[in-house]
């Protein structure tokens, strides 16, 4: 059973600062972290593999070079190879043009299913795992939270999905895409500390634009078919912080408030 | 003239309503027509084209016997054919979890390009700017579409209220053609969930802390009030008065409601750690210098369970009001 | 002597109940805060003590030093147990905690002499409770207050946060009671001042438990004036500004009773609320009302000379509710404790430094600059950054705080994480002239560097250890480094 895992290395929100001259969040210098439903993702996969002789993993990420150590850390697990898709020109590229990329690197390849996650950090979009199951004609299902390893094999696959009342139990044919959510609580296996400086380097393959053979104008921000014109900060830290008392005048300004969100159905 | 077609709402139906309001700030007022798009309900619990009816022209349905209502492949089929029949300039797409799936599916047919989970819209300089929270609500993105298809979003439910009585003529059209592709995914079982209380999933939560640990429990009535739940910070559980499964805070739970009102919370970074992308913080504090009250919107100073009665006392004011308002219009 | 006979003969010591033998607590008595995620995490990989003791006098200790003397027993002496550094880590296959929970009196409090003495295992909580009722203080507020213990405070030369003013413990110290292994007891008696030879209370103040186990404590109380507290708080470019702040109210002679600098890292986690990713200069001035204003005047007129590195000065209100909230309970020891059973991650590690004003800035920025450069985990660090919390007239401390994801097994964490950070801070450290133990105590995890801490005069320290403890029993591994001991290192 082959199992490629897409994963995306994203900045961790977190730890974003604000910058309070210029009114922006400083992009810069922030800290990389796996998409935390990707790790779920790959964690499973590994589960996965753990109950049968014959399966490998691939890990594959779209992003700049500098996602090579969040890779290699990925491939001191129990992983087989790992391919980074990077290429300055890809560089801007939005959903639309995200998976059109990921979908001609993953004809080349044969898979019985992808693994990724639900929700990224960064964009939270999730459009790119629906996105590839359309290109690549398969089905795709977002939330998951829980996988059958049981009844799990290169013909089939069955697995739950949580909605706000229910929990719905499916089956999907294979190959096809399951997404990952955080929820599902399918946690990374530790680096063994033999590991931690093991070189992995030769599991790695980039993989560009030479081999993808792209135009310049289909992908990138060119090639996008959404662009963002700005953006700009509803921060945490710069609330309007208007401060009332507790009486009527008060209580009326907080009731106006809720009424004014939307927090108050009838 | 435009024409925008939107997709139903697979939760409540009768939200289907709201996202007018999307069209309405793209377009202005009455000059677009309006579709919906509605399946049979997904667990075949009757006709769902009724609520729509009267706000919307055109009400295209489609059965059970031509596609299945969960069967995102043979839905975003049908779409597309539609799309070819009627040239829609917008398709608008609740962002419900099976909405979010056959949003970007259908987009990725028509080659166009499309915004997830938008918040909000404006126009600016003629052109329509769709703004929608990326990086988990620390910033917003204004984004146009620049595609030649129709212009493709997923709107977050709950945000966009339509305000219009409805009373317009509604034309009702069964499509009949069976799509040629068709998904794989078969539904197992169902499984109602027991009312499982993780403070995660609310919307809503009514926090307590240290200025509230006589009455805590009063704090349930808010809630009840609000629809939301009861959480605590680490004063209240280390006292014994609430669970642990429902702290707040970095060696508890992290939560991300739209609304948070923190009841006498001083709000120690090891409590704000655990509140991320809250859409509304109201504070509730004596000390209107608590750090918490910095991240607050509202700020209230005084007491907090003396608040608690007033402000429910005031819901549910409304609440009756709004009632008395129902029960006189039947 | 095996293991079994030990206990019936420490049972026949002193009583059945004075001996515990359960196992959670053995456990828990294997280490300290050091490893404290593999301890929530169950990983722990050093043996568990055979017993903790508590002895009801000093003579009862007296009688388990001579017992573990005799028969070679390791003895870690123990009194509030918020050690960080592994003083309290067991490293021997037999080993007895002795615990100060019954020394527990009040002996006596003499507000006329301002002085106060305890015994080791009262909480310096209580005695500065009674103090108050007498209008009086300790001066000594650590943030494990509310847990620490005298006897742990002055065997391990403990700092509080007021200590610009009060000083560490070791100006508190009056006199004391201290047990040796051979069972002799010695008393140092209390007076103002006196020229009778070295200074032998500095043999016991800051011993961590190699030399001799303290039973009893006389220390200090001062005038307490809550009334007259003020407080002052700024943001400031970057360290080195805060830094040339705090100096200039030093060496102009004055002491307020907080003074610290935050690197922005560090200010972001107390000061979310309004340090605005800038470092953060504060200020507490306290005790009788002239000296208060004379000291606020000097703050202000520092903060005026170096104007050009402040950015703004903040409500004096924020700084007088951080202080409000600043210490620890063992509620937040337990806490901390639950949330790293669930979670990979906990709420950070330490290092503290000291050197003279000049040397200070340039650790700092060379610990930081190493760190980003060669750690190889840098990108698990959530947090790095730290403060200078301690000031004297010749220089200042620096508070290394750092943070991270945890990404290996919790058993791995130390030597993965935090270990190479500390050698890292250490080094610089060491390298520059400066401490590199300015108030936790070296422990068990900072002994591979006793010898370069004290060059030549370690020959003095190694001559006390053979004089007072030749059998090694007391606290194997802690300040001395000890090549058995180098398997629990990394």
């Amino acid at each position: 059973m082959n199992i490629i895992c897409v994963v995306k290395i994203v900045p961790d929100v977190d730890s974003f600062a604000y910058d309070y001259e210029h009114n922006t969040l400083i992009r810069e210098n922030i800290r990389m972290i796996l998409n935390p439903d990707d790790a779920c993702a790959l964690a499973c996969a590994l589960k996965v593999k753990a109950r049968r002789s014959d399966c490998s993993i691939e890990v594959l990420s779209m992003g700049p070079e500098s996602v090579r150590p969040h890779m290699e850390d990925l491939l001191r697990l129990d992983t087989d190879r790992g391919t980074i898709i990077s290429d300055p020109v890809y560089r801007g590229s939005d959903t639309y043009v995200t998976s059109r990329i990921l979908t001609r690197y993953l004809s080349t390849r044969s898979f019985d299913v992808l693994f990724t996650g639900s929700h990224a950090l960064d964009g939270d979009t999730s459009h790119v795992p629906a996105q590839l199951g359309e290109e690549l004609g398969l089905d795709q299902m977002s939330g998951i939270t829980s996988v059958d390893l049981e009844h799990f094999d290169t013909r089939r696959a069955v697995f739950d999905v949580e909605y706000e009342s229910s929990v719905v139990t499916w089956e999907m044919a294979l190959p096809g895409i399951l997404s990952l959510d955080r929820e599902s609580g399918y946690k990374l296996p530790y680096v063994k500390y033999e590991d931690f400086q093991k070189d992995v380097s030769g599991k790695v393959t980039v993989v560009g634009n030479r081999e993808l053979g792209f135009a310049p104008e289909e992908v990138g921000s060119r090639g996008s078919l959404t662009e963002v014109v700005r953006t700009y900060t509803q921060s945490f830290e710069t609330r309007e912080r208007n401060i009332v008392q507790n009486d009527e005048e008060g209580i009326e300004a907080v009731f106006n408030f809720l009424l004014e969100k939307g927090l108050l159905v009838k | 003239m435009k024409r925008t077609l939107i997709f139903q709402d697979t939760e409540q139906i009768e939200h289907s309503i709201d996202l007018l309001a999307v069209a309405e700030k793209m377009y202005g007022e009455e000059s677009f027509e309006s579709y919906a798009f509605v399946t049979d309900s997904i667990d075949s619990s009757g006709n769902s084209v009724g609520p729509l009816s009267g706000f919307f022209q055109k009400i295209i349905h489609v059965g059970r016997q031509v596609v299945e209502p969960n069967d995102q492949i043979g839905i975003c089929a049908v779409l597309a054919q539609l799309q070819k029949e009627y040239q829609f300039d917008s398709i608008l797409v609740p962002a419900t979890p099976f909405g979010r799936m056959v949003a970007p599916r259908l987009a990725k047919r028509l080659h166009t390009g499309i915004v997830a989970d938008i918040t909000d819209i404006r126009r600016q300089n003629g052109s329509v700017e769709i703004i929608r929270p990326a990086y988990s609500g620390r910033l917003m993105a204004a984004i146009v579409s620049r595609g030649s298809g129709p212009v493709m979003m997923s709107v977050r439910p709950g945000v966009f209220k339509y305000t219009g009585r409805g009373g317009v003529e509604t034309e009702l059209s069964e499509y009949t053609t069976p799509p040629e592709t068709r998904s794989s995914l078969k539904t197992l079982e169902v499984k109602k969930k027991q009312i499982f209380y993780d403070i995660r999933e609310s919307k809503v939560l009514i926090s307590g802390g240290g200025g509230v640990l006589r009455g805590f429990s009063g704090l349930q009535r808010l809630a009840d009030a609000l629809h939301g739940r009861v959480a605590a910070s680490r004063k209240i559980v280390d006292k014994g008065i609430a669970p642990r499964s429902i702290q707040v805070g970095q060696s508890g739970r992290t939560v991300s409601p739209r609304l948070y009102i923190a009841l006498g919370i001083n709000g120690a970074i090891q409590h704000v750690e655990g509140m991320k992308n809250i859409e509304s913080i109201i504070s509730v504090n004596t000390n209107r210098n608590a750090p918490i009250c910095s991240l607050s919107d509202i700020v209230v100073e005084g007491d907090a369970m003396e608040f608690v009665d007033k402000l429910t006392d005031r819901i549910e004011a409304f609440r009756s009001e709004a009632h008395a308002e129902q029960g006189a219009q039947q | 002597m095996n293991s079994e006979t030990i206990l019936e003969e420490v049972r026949k010591l002193l009583t059945p109940e004075q001996v515990n033998t359960d196992r959670e607590t053995l456990y828990d008595a294997s280490a300290d805060r050091y490893k404290k995620y593999a301890k929530a995490r169950g990983v722990l990989d050093v043996p568990m003590p055979l017993a903790i003791v508590y002895p009801n006098s000093t003579e009862e200790v007296s009688r388990l030093l001579q017992f573990c003397n005799e028969n070679r027993i390791n003895v870690i002496p123990r009194a509030g147990k918020t050690a960080t550094e592994g003083g309290l880590e067991n490293w021997k296959e037999q080993t007895l905690v002795i615990d100060a929970l019954n020394l527990n009196k009040i002996i006596k409090i003499d507000p006329y002499n301002m002085q106060a003495t305890v015994q080791a295992g009262v909480a310096l909580q209580e005695l500065e409770e009674e103090l108050r009722k007498e209008g009086c203080t300790t001066g000594h507020s650590p943030q494990s207050k509310p847990v620490a213990k005298l006897g742990g405070l002055v065997a391990t030369r403990s700092i509080g946060q007021l200590s610009t003013l009060y000083g560490g413990i070791e100006d508190m110290v009056v006199g004391l009671e201290c047990v040796f292994p051979d069972g002799h007891i010695s008393r140092i008696k209390n007076v103002s001042r006196r020229a009778g030879g070295p200074d032998i209370r500095h043999i016991a103040i800051g011993n961590e438990g190699t030399l001799c186990y303290i039973t009893e404590v006389t220390v200090k109380c001062f005038r307490f004036y809550p009334e007259n507290n003020r407080f002052y708080g700024y943001l400031v470019k970057d360290v080195e500004s805060g830094i040339k702040v705090l100096r200039e109210v030093m060496v102009n002679g004055f002491r307020p009773s907080v003074a610290r600098t935050y690197s922005e890292e560090d200010a972001a986690q107390h000061f979310y609320h309004f340090h605005k990713n800038k470092c953060v200069l504060l200020f507490m001035a306290e005790g009788p009302e002239g000296i208060v204003d004379a000291t606020c005047r000097a703050i202000e007129a520092a903060a005026e000379k170096f104007k050009d590195g402040i950015i703004e000065q903040v409500d004096s209100k924020y700084i007088e509710d951080w202080f409000n909230n600043l210490n620890w309970s063992q509620q937040d020891i337990d806490d901390e404790y639950e949330g790293m059973k669930e979670h990979d991650s906990h709420a950070g590690f330490t290092t503290e430094i000291s050197a003279d004003w000049e040397t200070i800035p340039k650790i700092y920025n060379s610990v930081i600059n190493r760190v980003r450069e060669e750690y190889p985990r840098a990108h698990d660090l959530t947090m790095l950054g730290g403060h200078s919390s301690h000031s004297y007239i010749n220089g200042t401390n620096m508070y290394f705080v750092y943070n991270y994801d945890i990404h290996c097994a919790p058993e791995d964490e130390m030597r993965v994480y935090h270990h190479p950070l500390q050698k890292l801070i250490v080094e610089e450290t060491l390298k520059f002239g400066g401490s590199m133990c300015h108030h936790h105590g070296i422990g068990k995890f900072r002994s591979e560097w006793t010898k370069d801490e004290h060059g030549s005069a370690y020959y003095m320290l190694e001559k006390l250890k053979e004089a007072f403890d030749p059998n090694g029993i007391m606290n194997f591994g802690t300040i001395f480094p000890q090549e058995e001991g180098r398997k629990y290192l990394t």
